[in-house]
């Protein structure tokens, strides 16, 4: 035995005599029929329609996962700085696309999805990818498809593409070249689609390894008044519901020729002027990183709305409002004590608001009486993500 | 100052790049992006030559109205008018200098900013110094003309250290490019 094998051999044995030591001093005092207790771990159920999953953002790594109805954290999914978080509609698992180097910050990049169990929380597996954006914030840059086969990946590289995962066979499978476009929605039996710098929507088609590109007519503004790149997707209606910097409201039909309605003004429908990118125009204008929600079912879109001028895209909301999309009318606005960010309501019967904000406090409020149901601290202060299995 | 030519520029810059790197490498990809979006730093040009510029305060966005030319470590300093992130000057580097130990990011999103002085638009570009744990100190947010991911070249919460031996985000510049009107 070398010396430096003694001292740990002698380390040992001085930490076990004094551990034995303790364990028979409890014993004598404890009652004769107590069981030791040993560690385990537990496991939780695979994703209910009332949870939400709080990125932590820039500051704080980790996706939370809490109960709304309880308010109570279930557990943790492993999400790196920049990472993108999405749920499998099947509820098997998480998928997590993130980037590592192999030494810290240096060394050999790796992209890759990594896959975890939804009820262990452990590891599963991870398939290699060729890149992805480095940006966080966005909901849109990593989605599953409907049926929860196909994962689309936006690269930036800084030329734009989208890396196409079989999460079936667990295997990457193709990039595609995506020109100008960005920020993306499953477009079923067709591929994905797409919103574009010339305005426009985007359809790829995949075969295979291949994509086939179509656009829709150029519909807005992308310089002057964009489209929220955190837009809404409706899996069971396959439409996209889009917001604009001054609260134009469009809905899209999703197939291999999307179509988009004519918009409407959030404000117009609250019976005030419609925003404007004026300077000087003060007015209620949405904001926010993720700064719009869509409940499905009843058609009802939610808005963080602040008082401001134009270019003031990213300021946390003082309100939400509430949109009949369908109707084209505001029908309720909540007052927020603090400003919120992000927002996104559950898909349940009774629709739950769970916003944070730069603070990384999140908030559970029900929507149909208004009252704060939860105030959660140090949740985290990025995306939210909703559980809506099939 | 020679007014902005943007096909210069991006002439300029891909000669600097094809000169000093190897065909396959990552700035001959990035030159692709360039020549790939054509809309890069045309837009803010054709915006402000479309129409004779205004610089009345109605024309001024609040950021504009309130910008100041004397103290660089400051959110409302007149260059910052699209900056998200740490400011370098914070962090011991310059307006246009990485603080020691750090990389500049050869490409960038863009500005356009008006300088109160002498009430010109002037096109900024946000290089990130790279390749350093995030700096933190005097984070800023500034919007104006910022779009979303779909016009990469105008949206500041992209991490730009493309081409940089790490791609770890330390702090960002505000480089002066040209005039834009």
């Amino acid at each position: 035995m070398s010396r430096n094998s003694r001292r740990i051999f002698a380390a040992f044995s001085l930490g076990y005599a004094l551990f034995a030591g303790a364990v028979m001093a409890q014993a004598a005092d404890a009652p004769a029929d107590l069981t030791p207790e040993e560690s385990d771990v537990m496991t939780i159920d695979p994703p209910k329609p009332t949870w939400f999953y709080v990125d932590g953002g820039w500051d704080m790594p980790g996706t939370s996962i809490f109960d709304g109805e309880t308010g109570k954290m279930k557990g943790m999914v492993e999400t790196r700085r920049l990472a993108d978080m999405a749920i499998d509609p099947n509820g098997q698992y998480y998928y997590v696309a993130e980037t590592i180097w192999s030494k810290g910050d240096r060394g050999t990049r790796q992209d890759m999805v990594t896959v975890y169990d939804s009820k262990t929380l452990n590891l599963v597996t991870e398939i290699p990818l060729p890149g992805r954006i480095l940006i966080g914030s966005r909901k849109n840059n990593f989605i599953v498809s409907d049926d929860g086969k196909t994962a689309f990946v936006y690269d930036f590289s800084p030329t734009s593409g989208v890396n196409i995962v079989d999460l079936t066979k667990k295997k990457f499978t193709a990039a595609i070249e995506l020109p100008g476009c960005a920020s993306l929605m499953p477009n079923p039996g067709v591929g994905f689609s797409a919103l574009c710098s010339d305005g426009s929507m985007a359809t790829v088609a995949v075969k295979g390894t291949k994509g086939d590109i179509t656009h829709t007519a150029p519909f807005f503004d992308a310089t002057n008044d964009p489209i929220f790149d955190n837009f809404a997707y409706d899996r069971a209606k396959k439409q996209a519901t889009f917001l604009t910097y001054t609260g134009q409201i469009y809905t899209a039909q999703i197939s291999a020729s999307p179509t988009v309605a004519a918009p409407f003004s959030i404000q117009a429908a609250a019976g005030i002027r419609p925003g404007e990118t004026k300077p000087l125009e003060t007015n209620w204008l949405p904001g926010g990183r993720q700064p719009m929600a869509v409940h499905r079912a009843t058609g009802m879109m939610f808005v963080l709305m602040h008082m401001g001028e134009y270019w003031t895209h990213k300021e946390s909301g003082t309100e939400v409002w509430q949109v009949d999309v369908a109707a084209k009318k505001v029908v309720k606005r909540f007052k927020l004590k603090d400003p919120m960010n992000n927002i996104a309501v559950s898909q349940t019967d009774k629709p739950l608001l769970y916003m944070n904000g730069e603070k990384g406090e999140a908030l559970v409020i029900d929507v149909a009486t208004g009252e704060e149901k939860h105030k959660i601290e140090k949740a985290g202060g990025s995306t939210i993500t909703i559980a809506d299995p099939l | 100052m020679t007014k902005f030519n943007a096909d210069a520029w991006g002439e300029k810059l891909l000669r600097k790049f094809a000169g000093g790197s190897s065909r396959r490498s990552m700035l001959t990809r990035m030159g692709a992006a360039l020549v790939a979006a054509p809309a890069f730093p045309l837009l803010p040009v054709s915006r402000a030559e479309a129409a004779k510029p205004d610089r009345s305060p109605e024309a001024k966005t609040v950021f504009a109205r309130s910008a100041q030319t004397k103290d660089e470590t400051k959110c409302d300093y007149w260059r910052y008018c699209a900056i998200d992130g740490a400011l370098c000057t914070c962090c011991g580097g310059g307006i246009h200098s990485c603080p020691p130990g750090a990389e500049p990011s050869p490409v960038s999103w863009v500005g356009t900013c008006i300088n109160p002085d002498d009430g010109k638009a002037y096109l900024i570009a946000y290089r990130d110094c790279c390749g350093k744990p995030a700096c933190g100190q005097c984070g800023c947010d500034n919007t104006d003309r910022e779009t979303q991911l779909y016009m990469p070249q105008l949206n500041n919460d992209v991490i730009w250290c493309f081409g940089t031996t790490s791609m770890e985000y330390h702090c960002s510049t505000a480089v002066l490019v040209g005039a834009a009107s």
